[in-house]
């Protein structure tokens, strides 16, 4: 957990919250200023800031949670859409730094805007991004081989491995 | 799909013969009319920026930025609650590894993702997808969440309706549940359909 995290605080059960669903990973809960009333969201109970940084099988069970309350959604109120949404990064819109996945139910014309006005571009610089990024997803892994082999790692930095920053700590946590 | 040169008979016989159609037939029907099928299949061209046997990633060709990847399963499905969970783990961890390149290959310093369920929900096309888009620091885009304060009677009531469905959603087997929301996927794919 980090101290400065609202929503580490709010997993600790220090600060109050709406929740729907809760277990040894996750937590859903009431965004009691949402969007629309119903609007959720999923979070991760261990700190990670950004997508990037939540191990697979967390980011499976998040998804798998959110479909179940988008599920629930449609089921128990009455709306005619969900929307999922993340932002990744301050300059996405992410205003706490604990990775969220938003489920926010949807009506007609309920003022919340999800569009955007294409940008232009050219034949040449799409295929300059086309390339860039099929390069980089060229090393996208081998997910269910990933998955299999996953162990559950508990991390309690002790003060005989020389605290949070000693190395040995460190190469756990990137262990998945 | 309803093409301008149609008259209102065809249109109304089209109409009819969706009605009376199977789950399976509709599916196949909904196949044979959806682009991103197409673009899956390779008979309509596209930038594949990533693609393993399950999913494929495509640019897309209205951008919201520079990179704006669409992902989908390659099986046509409308909306998220159709897809099996494996479908659901698989798409969303490749969403992660290709929100990763965006950052990486791009120089992004943040990315959004958005799925749209319904047309409520800004869905325009009938081939579930997620969006993934690279984000910069005033790029001009704006995803509007207001912040409406809900009434502690209406958040108390919300939460309880879906508190419980979500328990019993949970609780169930996933093939049972798919069966569960059978009827609210009709009204959702329904609207697609209409759409």
């Amino acid at each position: 957990m980090a101290e400065e995290c609202l929503v580490c605080h709010i997993v600790g059960g220090r600060v109050p919250s709406e929740r729907i669903y809760e277990d040894e990973d996750v937590i859903a809960m009431l965004d009691v200023n949402g969007a629309n009333p119903g609007h959720c969201f999923v979070v991760p109970k261990d700190h990670f800031p950004i997508f990037e940084q939540v191990p697979d099988p967390i980011v499976a069970k998040l998804f798998k949670l959110s479909n179940k309350i988008s599920s629930a959604i449609f089921d128990s109120l009455d709306v005619q859409g969900t929307n999922i949404f993340i932002t990744n990064g301050i300059a996405a819109g992410q205003k706490v730094a604990h990775f969220m996945i938003n489920i926010i139910p949807r009506k007609e014309k309920d003022g919340i805007n999800m569009q955007w006005e294409p940008k232009q571009m050219n034949e040449e610089e799409m295929s300059t991004i086309e390339l860039k990024l099929k390069e980089e997803a060229m090393n996208i892994g081998d997910f269910e081989a990933e998955a299999a082999n996953v162990k559950r790692i508990e991390i309690e930095p002790s003060e005989s491995v020389g605290g949070p920053d000693n190395y040995l700590v460190r190469s756990l946590r990137r262990i998945p | 799909m309803p093409s301008p040169q149609m008259t209102e008979q065809q249109i109304a016989e089209l109409k009819e013969k969706i009605k009376n159609m199977s789950p399976g037939e509709l599916k196949e029907f909904q196949k044979k009319q959806c682009v991103f099928c197409h673009i899956i299949s390779g008979k309509v061209q596209s930038k594949k920026v990533y693609e393993d046997e399950k999913a494929l990633a495509i640019l897309d060709i209205n951008p919201a930025n520079p990179g704006h990847v669409l992902l989908m399963p390659k099986e046509h499905y409308s909306i998220l609650p159709q897809l099996p969970e494996d479908q659901i783990a698989h798409i969303f961890m490749v969403a992660k590894s290709l929100s990763n390149a965006c950052l990486r290959a791009l120089g992004a310093h943040g990315t959004n993702i958005i799925v749209a369920n319904g047309v409520a929900a800004g869905q325009k096309a009938n081939h579930f997808m997620v969006h993934i888009i690279p984000r910069k620091e005033e790029d001009g885009l704006v995803f509007d969440l207001p912040q409406k304060k809900i009434d502690q009677k209406k958040l108390s009531e919300t939460k309880e309706k879906l508190a419980g469905r979500l328990a019993e959603l949970m609780g169930k087997k996933q093939k049972k549940t798919d069966e569960a929301t059978d009827s609210s996927l009709d009204r959702i794919s329904g609207l697609l359909k209409d759409g």
